[in-house]
């Protein structure tokens, strides 16, 4: 070891390398590292799971993807040995998500994984879940789904142009990955909502179509804060079938202030839940209107809701970011998510 | 040296599981008409799908002796058809109009689903739109039948009105029946060849 510490770099070869991997179309358009038998089994050696058991399977396109394959894929991404098994927890999550063993990857939608870290795993990876949370800057953050990418990419055979359609795509795709910040949260941890303890290493993933931002730092009310959460959650631009899921990557400081007011994670679920909606008349405004279903049509002030219900599936809500301005992010989930958080092996 | 490096880099996309890579995927036989035939209908739910094949279907009983129309709705639009169904509509139909694929999943099954059926002994016309095309191809090319003849209609289909539909319908009857029955005439393989579509 000592003795290939003290030789020089060289970066010749490893631009020789990188280029190599371009050449193959094997990257996503950033350099990646080479991944070898040597480094394969570094990777292996973080999981009890046998090598050839598959973790992934794409039906359409008929292709199974292994432990061995998804390490080659996380080496590529720039992950460290130590994230393999979040990575592959990934792939369990993912295995129970409807959208992405449906069309998801394929989609028009161009849907970006959001990879979410709870328990002690995140202080052992170093997962970012302070400011900055969204990136960049992280390598947990941001090679753990870049790996599902490359997956996605060389595993399934899905690349742009070809079995991926995605009209825009997404910013960020590939590389939106977080870890709850469960110290600053007032509430239970989000992998709770997924259904298990608190304190265990969990996983939680959730194919989304975009994110936008709610900055309301000069509220004198807690519940103004949730009108205008509740005004970004209703758009219609995103409206597009009956029901929608929409998540809120909460502010520490946010979820504070709710918390100070009584309001439980549920709660603030249950207020969203009763007063994000449109009415047929808003939504027929832009050519949205639901009076086509079977149970329509709605007469012009019909209140539709943007939620099914107010289960943490419907509107997941995790706590991130720096307290240092209250801003949070709403985001859209592709189709709908397990509602499950997975344990780390 | 680069040789030498390139060969101890593993090559992402070869899976090490067992490959199912099949060989080339046969096609159904055709008759040369379509009078008495049983014409499966393969909605796929996207809007203005089931209105379209209708369109189509009637035209085929109507102007083509087609017997019956036999409507069948793929919910999973993204997945391939299952066994059971294959089997099901290879029993209950002679030939089957899938459609519409209009969206990055959904084209790319429709011409997986054509395939299967070819290869299960039914003349099938699969219908994509034009902005489609690529993975219509790479599902084509992935299933062993790189020319299999889908037919590509113009971008959208989902905001038709009723009456562009009709329209819409009656344009395309011709590259269906093309796809699904043996050339007949040279006048029948000029009409198929000048409809849009995929040379075969």
């Amino acid at each position: 070891m000592t003795a290939v510490d003290t030789r020089p770099l060289d970066p010749a070869a490893a631009t020789e390398v990188a280029e190599h991997l371009y050449a193959n179309g094997w990257t996503d358009g950033l350099p990646a590292l080479p991944a070898t038998d040597e480094t394969v089994e570094r990777f292996l050696a973080e999981t009890d799971r046998d090598p050839d058991a598959v973790v992934a399977r794409h039906l359409a396109l008929d292709r199974t993807v292994t432990v061995r394959d998804v390490a080659v894929h996380a080496i590529m991404a720039g992950c460290l040995p130590e994230y393999f098994p979040a990575v592959l927890t990934a792939w369990d999550a993912l295995a129970a998500d409807r959208a992405a063993n449906g069309g998801g990857w394929q989609s028009t939608s161009g849907p970006a994984p959001l990879v979410i870290v709870n328990g002690p795993l995140r202080d052992r990876l170093d997962v970012n879940s302070g400011g900055g949370v969204l990136g960049p800057g992280f390598r947990a953050n941001a090679t753990i789904p870049r790996a599902i990418g490359l997956t996605v990419r060389n595993g399934f055979g899905i690349r742009p142009h070809g079995f991926e359609q995605a009209t825009q795509g997404l910013p960020g795709r590939w590389t939106m990955g977080i870890a709850e910040a469960e110290e600053a949260s007032p509430w239970e941890p989000f992998s709770v909502d997924g259904g298990l303890e608190a304190g265990e290493d969990a996983v939680s993933v959730m194919l989304l179509r975009t994110c936008e931002f709610v900055d309301n730092r000069h509220f004198t009310d807690p519940v103004q804060v949730l009108r205008d959460f509740a005004d970004t959650i209703q758009r219609s631009g995103s409206w597009i079938f009956r029901h929608s899921c929409v998540g809120i990557l909460m502010n520490p400081d946010h979820a504070r202030v709710l918390a100070e007011a009584g309001m439980s994670k549920q709660d603030v679920r249950d207020w969203l839940v009763a007063h994000s909606g449109k009415t047929e008349a808003e939504l027929a405004a832009v050519g949205k209107g639901l009076s086509r279903l079977p149970d329509g049509p709605f007469p012009p002030d019909h209140f539709h809701p943007v939620f099914a219900d107010a289960s943490p599936k419907s509107l997941p809500i995790i706590v991130a970011g720096s307290p240092n301005a209250a801003m949070s992010m709403v985001f859209r989930v592709f189709g709908e998510w397990s509602g499950r958080s997975f344990p780390v092996r | 040296m680069a040789s030498t490096i390139a060969s101890t880099i593993i090559d992402p996309t070869v899976s090490s599981s067992v490959s199912t890579k099949k060989g080339r995927m046969p096609r159904a036989a055709r008759a040369a008409s379509l009078a008495g035939a049983r014409v499966g209908l393969l909605e796929n739910t996207k809007r203005n799908a089931a209105d379209l094949l209708d369109g189509i279907g009637e035209a085929l009983v109507r102007d083509l002796g087609a017997a019956e129309l036999v409507r069948k709705t793929k919910k999973q639009f993204a997945l391939p058809l299952t066994a059971e169904v294959v089997a099901e509509l290879s029993e209950s139909c002679d030939v089957v109009v899938v459609g519409v694929g209009d969206c990055g999943s959904c084209s790319a099954a429709a011409v997986a689903d054509g395939i299967a059926l070819e290869r299960a002994g039914i003349p099938t016309a699969v219908i994509c739109t034009e902005a489609f095309a690529s993975t219509s191809q790479a599902m084509a090319e992935l299933k062993g039948d790189p020319d299999f003849p889908y037919i590509l209609t113009e971008h959208p289909v989902a905001n038709l009105d009723a009456g562009q539909l009709v329209d819409r319908a009656a344009h395309l009857v011709p590259d269906v029946v093309a796809r699904l029955t043996a050339p007949a005439s040279a006048s029948a393989q000029s009409a198929a060849d000048s409809a849009l579509s995929v040379p075969v």
